[in-house]
């Protein structure tokens, strides 16, 4: 640590002695061991990081003996999923909401996780699988964008930025990666919704739901949009798919993260307790005004 | 992934002073797919005894019919209304007769039973599925929040509540396990058994 | 004509076996019974035996019930404790204890230990091991003190002392130490609870409290939570909620009658005279 200071501090006459030295010798003592690893970031000018994988003949076959837990409920590593997660794309740019339940097993680890990664201030990414592996890669994304950034002085495009994605998960492929993500931002192009996962699948497309309370998600969502929604709109169906799958879905609910993204960049609307709304109108007595099939509404007589 | 978890549901009971309360979730699932919220899996057994049957849904209905019709047979030939004991054993034999293929539940009960001297006993029980009895003086509790039941009512739970404290000791013991638990949940629905009375409330509980 | 019998024959119901099975077959696993993982003990002493047993239940991980009887009724001078599938040990004692009375009035005579030990011998064998049930059975006769242990197969085994259960071996380590033949009363009840003690708190399986059972020719003791080593002290504050803290939608509420008066409507115009 010291000779860490030293070699940094710029008043130290043994700090200016050393760089004396070292111009007369090029040798730089510190690798990029000294950050830690080299999946630590620190060795981002060779490409991607590379991490240690398993000592075995297959190391994929290996990995997914541990992580596959639908084949082996009770495989070693566990990884957490269940999950419901949105974007769509509008006339006026693309509605960002998900919902913040993370589970292990029947358990419910959290009811405040975030599930948007925020990559920079006109790209998001969701989180929907792994909870480390998006986090991780996508906050490794965002590092390349402002790369891209400083090297062709313009920003990256939400498609070059999800494609560096999916080539990333590409090479770890069958290594026990779990991540299903929606790459969105605003770029020259206008609005962009991009859909990446860990099998190295990349789509372009106006409306994707990700996780186990998708189906649910797709239901309300396709129910409801239309290209030409108002921003109020936009946002009010974002946040009632994501209610009608954290009703319906075990493993997704709690609360709802509602974002919008514009050609400004993106913006944080709000978060939403699923509770809340279930009882200021969402929920199904309010829809059916105490009526049900044991009570239902009149028949009005018609002649 | 047991076969105990996949209709959901948890069913827990607490001993108060002259009084017992037997609380339940009303949530019937498929996996993760949720089916319905007025799930009932608790059932009157006499007018001072309840009975809660979390586990497998289609076993809920079938052993709610078997036990109603060994009760009513009880009830011909000793011509007098079953007491919770009694009633605790004969689930329990009716569960260890398939023993070598088990219906899946494990059986709560709450009830008011009779004292020598002509008063009323708080009484709780609860079983595994193959019908081993457990007798607590203070909780029981089953179903697949059992766990987070355990830990919660272990904190809250505490000796001698009138009926209207006991309400909400078990309906905030309930909601906050089960807003832990995945496969449980979608309101909930409280029985206090007192002296003269029985109070049944629908709670306002989480819906997601 | 054939009457229709309502009652069901007697015996395990195999009924669901095949939908179960096949439930198994398709990956679901069978859910855990209770199970006592258990300390129980009995030793010879100079007048009777003494048995022992902790109070713990558990199922899997989770303490399903803290206070337990593990030491059960077979005749009045015979008793067995009981370790492994708690719902086992629980019937066939209760099934063996009816039996052996039905004998005792047969043949109008005081049952002995050997014939218990029979019974459970043969009715765990016959089910090969799958009724989960190990047992400490111990009492005096007419033929003076015995003490067996009996294995889930069926298999016995006749000695001064024994223990059983998961926290067997460190309850047979305090046994190993400390059983002398012909000890007294105080003496051998003091071993036993030091057997169910070490077994209490070196074994996970076992906890809570000390059961034991003294069984002489002419009396027999049970000593129900004779230690209670665990006990909770008082919480230090209570958690009682605020009356009307919990939301609710509906109520109804079912009043019993609780007494009734009778009112004569009418008067007293019937003429009794």
């Amino acid at each position: 640590m010291n000779s860490f200071v030293e070699r940094y501090s710029t008043t130290s006459a043994t700090g200016q002695l050393r760089r004396a030295q070292r111009l007369a010798d090029e040798e730089d003592e510190f690798s990029d061991a000294a950050w830690g690893s080299s999946a630590g970031f620190g060795n981002i000018v060779k490409g991607s990081p590379s991490f240690m994988v398993p000592n075995t003949p297959d190391p994929t076959s290996f990995l997914r003996l541990h992580t596959d837990d639908h084949a082996d409920p009770s495989c070693r590593i566990k990884i957490q999923h269940g999950t419901t997660t949105l974007a769509f794309r509008f006339q006026g740019g693309v509605i960002v909401a998900v919902d913040s339940r993370a589970t292990a097993g029947s358990y419910i680890a959290s009811g405040t996780v975030k599930k948007v990664i925020e990559i920079n201030p006109y790209l998001l990414g969701t989180m929907a699988g792994g909870a480390a592996d998006c986090q991780y890669w996508e906050t490794y994304l965002g590092m390349h964008c402002r790369l891209h950034e400083l090297r062709n002085r313009e920003r990256i495009s939400v498609s070059a930025a999800s494609k560096y994605l999916s080539n990333l998960v590409y090479s770890y492929k069958g290594m026990g990666l779990s991540m299903g993500t929606m790459v969105c931002g605003w770029d020259k192009t206008g609005p962009a919704v991009f859909y990446v996962d860990s099998d190295g699948t990349r789509l372009k497309g106006d409306i994707f739901s990700v996780g186990s309370g998708s189906t649910f998600a797709y239901g309300v969502l396709d129910q409801g949009y239309r290209w030409d929604l108002t921003d109020e709109e936009a946002q009010e169906l974002g946040r009632r798919s994501i209610y009608a799958a954290g009703h319906r879905d075990a493993y997704s609910g709690n609360t709802c993260n509602l974002y919008h993204v514009k050609e400004d960049g993106w913006k944080f609307i709000g978060n939403y307790d699923l509770a809340q709304l279930h009882n200021q109108g969402y929920g199904y007595e309010h829809r059916v005004e105490g009526r049900s099939s044991a009570n239902p509404p009149e028949v009005v007589a018609t002649a | 992934m047991s076969i105990m978890d996949h209709n959901g549901g948890s069913v827990i009971a607490m001993v108060g002073k002259d009084c017992v309360a037997i609380a339940s979730d009303l949530r019937l699932g498929n996996q993760a797919l949720g089916i319905s919220s007025n799930f009932q899996r608790i059932f009157p057994v006499t007018d001072r005894i309840y009975l809660g049957l979390p586990g497998l849904a289609t076993d809920v209905a079938t052993l709610h019919e078997r036990l109603r019709f060994r009760l009513n047979m009880y009830t011909i030939k000793e011509e007098r209304e079953i007491e919770p004991e009694t009633f605790a054993h004969l689930v329990s034999s009716t569960l260890y007769e398939h023993r070598f293929g088990p219906y899946f539940i494990e059986p709560v009960m709450a009830g008011m039973s009779k004292t020598p001297s002509g008063g009323l006993k708080p009484f709780i029980a609860a079983t595994d599925l193959i019908g081993c009895l457990n007798f607590a003086k203070d909780f029981v509790v089953a179903g697949t929040a059992s766990s987070k039941l355990y830990g919660v009512a272990e904190g809250l739970w505490e000796p001698d509540l009138e009926p209207e404290d006991l309400f909400e000791t078990i309906s905030q013991t309930l909601m906050n396990a089960v807003d832990r638990d995945a496969f449980s949940g979608w309101g909930g629905i409280v029985h206090v058994i007192t002296k003269d009375k029985v109070i049944t409330r629908t709670l306002k509980a989480r819906m997601d | 004509m054939a009457t229709p019998n309502v009652y069901r024959s007697p015996g395990f119901d195999f009924t669901n076996e095949i939908r179960n099975s096949f439930l198994v077959e398709k990956g679901l696993p069978l859910p855990k019974a209770t199970s006592t993982g258990t300390t129980i003990v009995g030793c010879l002493f100079k007048d009777g035996i003494v048995l022992g047993a902790d109070t713990r239940a558990t199922e899997g991980p989770i303490v399903a019930d803290k206070n337990c009887e593990k030491i059960h009724y077979i005749t009045e001078s015979i008793r067995c404790c009981g370790a492994g599938t708690a719902a086992d040990t629980e019937f066939t004692t209760a099934l063996i204890s009816s039996n052996m009375e039905l004998h005792a009035l047969q043949t109008g005579r005081k049952p002995r230990v050997v014939t218990a030990m029979t019974m459970l011998k043969q009715m765990l064998f016959r089910y090969q091991g799958n009724i989960g049930a190990a047992l400490v059975l111990g009492g005096v006769d007419s033929t003076g003190p015995h003490l067996f242990t009996i294995h889930p197969h069926g298999s016995t085994d006749k000695l001064p002392y024994v223990t059983m259960g998961s926290g067997s071996l460190a309850a047979m380590a305090v046994f190993e130490s400390g059983w002398k033949p012909n000890m007294e009363r105080e003496d051998a009840l003091n071993l036993v609870k030091a057997a169910i003690a070490a077994g209490i708190f070196n074994d996970l399986g076992s906890g809570s409290n000390i059961d034991a059972c003294i069984i002489t020719a002419s009396h027999t003791e049970m000593l129900r939570n004779v230690e209670m080593p665990n006990e909770r002290v008082q919480k230090e504050k209570d958690y009682k909620f605020r009356r009307g803290t919990t939301a609710w939608k509906k109520e109804d509420v079912r009043k019993f009658v609780v007494d009734e008066q009778l009112t004569l409507i009418g008067g007293d115009e019937m003429d009794t005279s």
